[in-house]
């Protein structure tokens, strides 16, 4: 006799319970249940067991349990998960050449050529001998401590990524700020996206990707760090001056003109931030994605945990949080360049 | 000589709310502002509003804030859409535009001036003052020879390269009005143009303004909240109150003659003397031998006769234009005209 049994014979289901058989597999609890015995009627008041789904089903066994819940939702997925992958596997494809081009260029390359044009590119975006200075000699400290390949397998993922995350987040934002209710539709989906335990979005993405192939990690990157650039564009677009967009409406300005000629220039200081996030996110992503085979320092901490190697996790941890430093600076530098010429 | 009408605006609603249709119908039956907020929970905007406007005069609409005065001038290129009524430009109804004919309106017929200045941050005062132009398709090459021109005529020669934050507030309405003569459209508008400006430099604006005016004769709508502002510009001046039109007419007119205690109280502030002109109290010229004291133009102000008359009210000025005599002033009249307004209502109550 379970608490519920007069529930279900009041309403006149106990044929329809009699003849089925709940079909979810057998728990630890109901396990230990049957090596006691009848589990005992609740005493009191005080133990009634909240009508759940398992509670319910003990009274009649026709009612499903919370386990075939997670257990359908699981072969639902699978079900789906061919055809899923069939258009899905196409159309990421280029994002696995990407990376792995990427990846193959990095190390391919010798490093007194990479080295030089890294430096190059930071001179020529923050315009500062200081910080080409640091980040030159941060560099020169990894690979002397041999952890240039894996330094550079992990920039190679972020570059590849954040230059993804922009090129798509940022038409996704302007969409957002033009419409309402695209806005209303696209925010809880980045609320998700944002919320949701990176661990967990590995889990459908390893079901329909090989791990082999580099996309199933390029993919968790792009959903986990897109994020920021999308809000920011969409904030950015939404907070332009509305006495310059009058201006652009009082002189004829066509969408297309205010959009490229007064939006998207008074909005680039916000979707800049919003880059500059977007990088940090993919360096955190990058690590947890080693997980799921991705290359890169995040390999070596997974090693620490792994063998408790101690030495060899904080050593490539100091190494991510030099990496962090440097993309940071560098992108809050080219930032401050911005933001100097679009003084109101 | 009487102008063309530029602009003409009939009958003109604006309603702001949800369903201003059924509030529009309300306010058709004589519903105030008030109730109309209160009841129906709508906005009333603008009411009947008839005003025309004149090819190459300055038409001033003033009013305090909230009156209506930015939503009607936003109506002429349409940045606002009206509820009922016409909008005519050129004789044409601007309502029935489609949007690249309101476009083409907007390029090429219409040039606006704002408060805020609202120049582009991200581009040199020399690409601010050619944005119209570039907006059209020409490029920078185009338009500079232009562009330097108009930034020079408002005193911007030399300032081409900087951009708008490195400028001082009358420097940057001075790029916001070379913007709008750099598009070479007949009509200006100018949403309170000066209004953030502080008063010395507010002054310089008003008179770089009508020179601009005397040689490019614009047909230029002019808002402000200020009434000496409004009648140092105005050949046509419209006084807005709670979305209704008060008064219109000659600026010297209205003042002489207000025709609304809301307007004395507005006019009662004033220097007289120096806003009205010989004409609006000279009288017809006489045939007898009266003696003049001199020669006045009938654009004098009364302050400067005033002072050539060193107060004497006996005596009497030829009013002359191009050395013909036009008119007569009697000191006696002067004097009467600077009476303020609010005494002689008083008096004419007494006399009544």
């Amino acid at each position: 006799m379970a608490t519920y049994d007069s529930l279900f014979s009041s309403l006149g289901l106990e044929q329809w319970c009699s003849e089925g058989k709940s079909t979810g597999p057998m728990s630890m609890a109901d396990l230990l249940n049957k090596t006691k015995g009848e589990s005992a009627e609740p005493a009191s008041i005080w133990e009634l067991p909240f009508p759940s789904m398992d509670a319910l089903n003990e009274s009649c066994a026709a009612f499903p349990q919370s386990r075939e819940l997670t257990k359908g939702l699981e072969q639902g997925f699978l079900a789906i998960k061919d055809s899923l992958s069939l258009v899905l596997d196409p159309l990421t494809q280029p994002l696995s050449w990407f990376l792995d081009g990427a990846l193959y260029a990095m190390l391919n390359t010798p490093w007194w050529i990479v080295i030089p044009l890294l430096l190059a590119v930071v001179y020529l975006v923050t315009k500062s001998w200081k910080l080409m200075l640091f980040v030159g000699g941060s560099i020169v400290l990894l690979a002397f401590i041999d952890h240039y390949d894996y330094a550079m397998q992990t920039l190679a993922i972020i570059f590849v990524c954040a230059f993804l995350c922009v090129l798509l987040g940022v038409p996704i934002g302007i969409a957002m700020a033009r419409s309402n209710s695209l806005q209303r539709m696209i925010i809880p989906v980045l609320d998700m996206l944002q919320t949701l335990p990176p661990f967990v979005y590995l889990i459908p993405l390893i079901f329909l990707f090989s791990v082999t192939e580099s996309k199933l990690y390029g993919i968790a990157i792009i959903l986990y760090a897109i994020v920021p650039v999308i809000r920011l564009t969409n904030l950015g677009i939404r907070l332009v001056d509305k006495d310059v967009i009058e201006a652009a409406d009082a002189f004829g300005m066509t969408p297309r003109q205010k959009l490229y000629k007064v939006q998207i220039p008074l909005a680039l200081p916000n979707i800049m931030a919003g880059v500059n996030q977007t990088i940090m996110m993919s360096l955190a992503m990058v690590v947890i994605a080693s997980l799921v085979s991705a290359p890169g320092l995040g390999v070596l901490v997974l090693r620490g945990i792994r063998n408790l190697e101690l030495g060899v996790g904080l050593v490539s941890g100091l190494g991510i949080v030099i990496l962090a430093v440097i993309l940071d600076r560098v992108t809050k530098a080219s930032l401050a360049r911005i933001n100097v010429s679009q003084k109101q | 000589m009487a102008k063309n009408i530029k602009i003409s605006i009939r009958n003109l609603y604006k309603i702001f709310g949800p369903t201003p249709d059924v509030a529009l119908e309300h306010v058709r039956k004589g519903m105030g502002k008030a109730d109309l907020l209160e009841q129906q929970r709508h906005v009333l905007g603008l009411r009947d509003i008839n005003v025309d406007m004149k090819d190459g005069e300055i038409t001033v609409i003033m009013g305090l804030s909230g009156s209506g005065k930015s939503t009607l001038i936003r109506h002429l290129n349409r940045l606002i859409d009206p509820t009922a009524g016409e909008i005519r430009v050129d004789d044409e109804d601007i309502m029935n535009y489609t949007g690249e004919q309101l476009r083409k309106l907007r390029r090429e017929r219409m040039s606006m001036v704002f408060q805020k200045f609202a120049l582009l941050p991200h581009k040199t005062v020399l690409e601010n003052a050619g944005m119209a132009k570039d907006i059209r398709g020409y490029t920078t090459a185009d338009f500079e020879a232009d562009a330097r021109k108009w930034l020079a005529r408002v005193g911007l020669e030399g300032n081409e390269y900087q951009y708008p934050h490195q400028l001082s507030g009358g420097m940057q309405q001075r790029v916001g009005i070379a913007r709008a003569l750099v598009s070479d459209a007949p009509i200006m508008l100018m949403d309170e143009a000066f209004s953030a400006l502080d008063p010395l430099i507010r002054s310089d604006m008003q008179d770089l303004l009508l020179e601009l005016q005397e040689e490019l004769q614009k047909t230029i709508v002019f808002i402000t909240h200020d009434l000496d502002e409004a009648l140092k510009l105005a050949d046509h001046l419209v006084i807005l109150k709670d979305g209704e039109v008060v008064q219109q007419g000659d600026p010297q007119e209205i003042l002489l003659n207000p025709g609304d205690p809301y307007i004395v109280d507005f006019i009662s502030d004033i220097n007289r003397a120096r806003v009205l002109r010989v004409r609006s109290v000279m009288s017809q010229p006489d045939d007898g031998d009266t003696d003049f004291a001199g020669d006045i133009a009938e654009n004098d102000n009364l302050e400067s006769v005033l002072l050539k008359s060193e107060g004497d009210m006996a005596l009497n000025f030829r009013v002359v234009r191009d050395g013909e005599h036009i008119g007569t002033l009697h000191m006696k009249d002067l004097a009467r005209a600077l009476v303020p307004t609010a005494a002689s209502a008083e008096r004419n109550k007494n006399a009544a």
